[in-house]
């Protein structure tokens, strides 16, 4: 089994005293200055803190169990879902004993609330993605369905490791709202709710149109976003195929399984040949059930690569973030050097642009100086104002990007060693499977030999 | 599943009896029923159509050949010596090297027939023949003429059906001449039929049109005679003890049409599988091309799909053309035995029957189950042999998987 990080024990500093009113303010700053602070002593794995963090804690996470329940929906009406038990221990530094400090339960649902919650306050931050709400990429044998016990167990494993990607991580390990998801059983969801988070979602919309119409783009998120569409599409199709794989072999192995009984039914007209015949029919029963073990092992192969899949959307939100800042300070520049044309134009006269007071003027007259001194000076306000947006806009801009592409470079490094660790446990998959083929043939052949 | 066109056969001159070997040190793959399951390039003259060079023997590999495939087939033919009850070999028949012959009149294969024997009832130590498919055909009536109370080793199908198989393909050739090759060996395994005088001739003369046309006239009503009288006695109108081989033989073929469907299927599965790992393989080189340092790694898995798709194709190659022909041909072998026929007994012949078909079935016993022994065990060899190389395969990649890891 796959998990984020080699070792299970995770150090997590719960953001001590902070109001989460304090989220509000500046979050890129904010977050970034925590970040700053512990940015070079942190990596994964690593047990040393900073003088930032008031307690030294190892913590262990695991999903547990997951248990069917029933209960109401927002709508009174009775629904069927599947609860995790997630178990939070604490090692002591002393003598590496465990002891478990908090245990809940939480629902899908939750965890995608809690994920919502950390796209919007960290969209500088690859936030990790959820293992899938639906089973896709399915081959005839497993079911689509989500009450389906592998698929809640394959889920299970997926959704620690969501945690645990999560407490790994040198930012949103800190973050408050994910401590209490892991401590806070009751009134959670309102406490996330009271952030006000969803407010400052993005609308789709506007992120939409920001990626159209931004002009100047950092280059490297430009690229970014190109491989991680690229990502995404090669990743699809290797894991269509690869169910496609998967069916065939399984039909190839469960067909020699009818030699089994043919061959049994053939020994009992045979004197001499009957018992060869008998065994080697044992063999090829044996040949054709051990394929849905081997099946079975393959998927864990096939959700790692799905982690990386989900995670090539999580790259593209942060390009889109980026887009979005970029476009909000362009369209700044954009309005502030209109204002200042207006402005001009008040002062000398000369009317260069169209404006609805130009027109008006022609209309009904000329106004009076002292009109005009006064729209000057709302004017020359505004462009004041202006002005410091503009500032503190580029400022953040260039936050955004240094934090970005910092976590970026880390998410590359992790995205590496974890591809790899993935492609090595698919080849002793397989050669595990041969030498098994091997096995059962070289039985079968022995068998037949006695014949 | 061989791809392209079936290639065309050559036509050589007449080949020296000095460069043919022993039969025993060669054709291993000749016997073994189990086919040509190595590739090894000793291993390839069973295909050569006259290109190769004429030194290499037909059965080519030396006993001490390396390869696991022909050591087993090598032991099994001894093991197949051993079983004959003592009697020490003294006639080697062996088919090989398929020539085509274009005539104004028609088109057809001729197979070089090589004898060897220490027999008093042969001339010469050795014999070189040609022979075509009518040849075979004229032999088999002639035994079933000469000698009705035995039974006679089945050919392989008489008739064609031109445009749906392509006669001269050397797929279709090379099954024909396996099939040619047991049938001469069966005769010659057999201590009666192998000392029957056309049997002979077969084997030895220069022109066996003469003889046939000889022959013709005076056997001709007789045989036909002989025929009706003794033709109902196979095994059909036979009492209580042959009713109980009918049986046998009914469920046997039922077997082993079951085992023909089972295999077929298998072959089928296998090339979709085939199918799905080719557009597979490729996918891991595209996603290479989009990675920094994964490329290297991605590539070698791209690599070992490929590596495994190819061992995988060999193998349902080999199945297709040497398991599924000599399974079948059994089946065909086991319906020949039900000749029914409804003819008047002469019950004076009965006993003569009874004992000739009776040690006939016996040594048809034996032979079956040393020819299935074989059929089985190439059928395991594949298989082993695929999941060899794909385990080559796969264990090879590791380190380049592991590499850079310790490079970090």
């Amino acid at each position: 089994m796959e998990q984020a990080s080699p070792d299970l024990e995770r150090i997590l500093q719960p953001a001590p005293v902070e109001p989460l009113g304090h989220h509000d303010a500046g979050l890129e700053t904010a977050v970034g200055e925590e970040a700053e602070g512990v940015r070079d002593d942190e990596r994964p794995g690593d047990g040393t803190m900073t003088e930032n963090n008031f307690w030294l804690k190892k913590i262990e996470i695991s999903v547990s169990e997951a248990e069917k329940r029933t209960g109401r929906n927002a709508m009174n009406m009775q629904e069927t879902y599947t609860a995790y038990l997630i178990e939070t221990r604490s090692v002591e530094h002393i003598d590496g004993q465990s002891v478990l400090t908090d245990s809940l339960w939480r629902r899908y649902s939750e965890f995608e609330l809690l994920r919502n919650y950390l796209l919007v306050y960290y969209p500088h931050i690859v936030v990790p993605p959820l293992p899938e709400k639906r089973a896709e990429f399915v081959w005839h044998k497993l079911s689509a369905d989500n009450m389906d016990p592998d698929f809640v167990e394959r889920r299970r494993i997926g959704l620690e490791n969501f945690l645990l990607r999560v407490a790994s991580h040198p930012i949103l390990c800190r973050d408050k709202i994910f401590y209490l998801f892991l401590t806070q059983e009751g009134n959670w969801k309102e406490t996330v709710n009271e952030t006000g988070f969803q407010l400052k979602a993005d609308s789709r919309l506007k992120a939409l149109n920001a990626t159209f119409r931004v002009k100047n783009p950092d280059k490297r998120f430009t690229e970014l976003k190109h491989y991680s569409d690229e990502l995404q599409s090669v990743i699809s199709h290797l894991l269509r195929v690869r169910a496609r794989v998967a069916d065939r072999l399984y039909g190839v192995y469960k067909v020699h399984g009818n030699y089994g009984r043919v061959f049994s039914e053939w020994s009992a007209i045979e004197k001499e040949m009957g018992d060869g015949l008998q065994s080697a029919g044992h063999h090829m029963d044996v040949y054709a059930s051990s394929i849905d073990d081997i099946l079975e092992d393959e998927e864990h192969y096939a959700d790692q690569l799905k982690e990386y899949l989900f995670y090539a959307e999580a790259l593209r939100a942060v390009c889109r973030k980026h887009e979005l800042m970029q476009y909000d300070l362009e369209m700044a520049a954009q309005d502030l050097a209109s204002k200042k044309q207006q402005c001009e134009e008040l002062a000398t006269g000369t009317v260069r642009t169209f404006s609805l007071k130009g027109m008006t003027t022609k209309l009904f007259g000329q106004e009076t100086p002292e009109q005009r001194e006064a729209r000057i000076k709302v004017l020359e306000e505004q462009i004041s104002e202006g002005e410091q947006q503009l500032k503190s806009k580029n400022l953040e801009g260039r936050e955004f990007v240094k934090n970005a592409w910092a976590d970026i470079e880390r998410f590359k490094e992790q995205k590496n060693h974890d591809l790899k660790e993935a492609l090595i446990s698919y080849a002793v998959m397989q050669i595990s499977m041969c030498k098994k083929g091997i096995q059962v043939w070289t039985n079968a052949k022995e068998c037949f030999s006695k014949m | 599943m061989s791809g392209g066109p079936p290639k065309a056969l050559q036509s050589t001159g007449p080949h020296s009896l000095r460069d043919l070997p022993h039969p025993l040190a060669g054709s291993s793959s000749e016997e073994a029923v189990g086919g040509d399951s190595t590739p090894s390039p000793d291993l390839l003259m069973a295909r050569s159509f006259g290109d190769k060079d004429l030194i290499l023997p037909n059965g080519g590999t030396p006993a001490g050949t390396s390869s696991p495939a022909s050591s087993s087939s090598l032991l099994n033919r001894l093991q197949l010596d051993d079983d004959i009850d003592g009697e020490t070999r003294d006639l080697f028949v062996t088919v090989d090297d398929p020539k085509k012959h274009v005539c104004t009149m028609e088109t057809y294969i001729t197979y070089r027939i090589t004898t060897k024997s220490t027999r008093v009832e042969f001339d010469l130590p050795e014999y070189s023949v040609r022979r075509r498919y009518q040849d075979f055909d004229w032999l088999r009536n002639k035994l079933e003429e000469s000698q009705p109370t035995h039974l006679i080793p089945p050919l392989p199908e008489k008739f064609v059906v031109k445009g749906v198989v392509d006669r001269f393909s050397e797929e279709f050739v090379e099954t024909r001449r396996k099939a040619l090759d047991k049938f001469l060996k069966r005769i010659t395994d057999h201590p009666v039929l192998s000392f029957n005088e056309h049997f002979n001739v077969f084997l030895t003369a220069k022109d066996l049109n003469a003889y046939k046309k000889q022959g013709m006239a005076l056997l001709t009503r007789v045989g036909e005679s002989v025929k009706h009288v003794t033709g109902g006695y196979k095994l059909r109108s036979r009492p209580l003890e042959f009713a109980a081989i009918g049986e046998y033989l009914d469920t046997f073929a039922l077997k082993l049409g079951t085992i023909d469907r089972i295999a077929q299927r298998i072959i089928k599965e296998e090339i979709e599988y085939l199918v799905e790992l080719r557009e597979y393989g490729p996918v891991y080189s595209t996603w290479s091309a989009l990675e920094g340092e994964l490329a290297e790694p991605l590539e070698g898995v791209s690599a070992c799909i490929g590596n495994c798709s190819t061992a995988l194709e060999e193998l349902t190659d080999d199945m297709t053309e040497d398991f599924l022909p000599v399974l079948r041909e059994y089946i065909l072998y086991s319906d020949s035995m039900k000749v029914p026929a409804d003819v008047e007994k002469c019950q004076d012949r009965m006993e003569c029957f009874n004992a000739d078909l009776k040690a006939d079935m016996e040594r048809w016993q034996n032979n079956k189950r040393q020819d299935f022994r074989q059929l089985l065990m190439g059928m395991a060899d594949k298989n082993i042999q695929y999941y060899e190389k794909c385990l080559m395969a796969w264990e090879s990649i590791i380190p380049l998987l592991q590499e850079k890891q310790e490079a970090k």
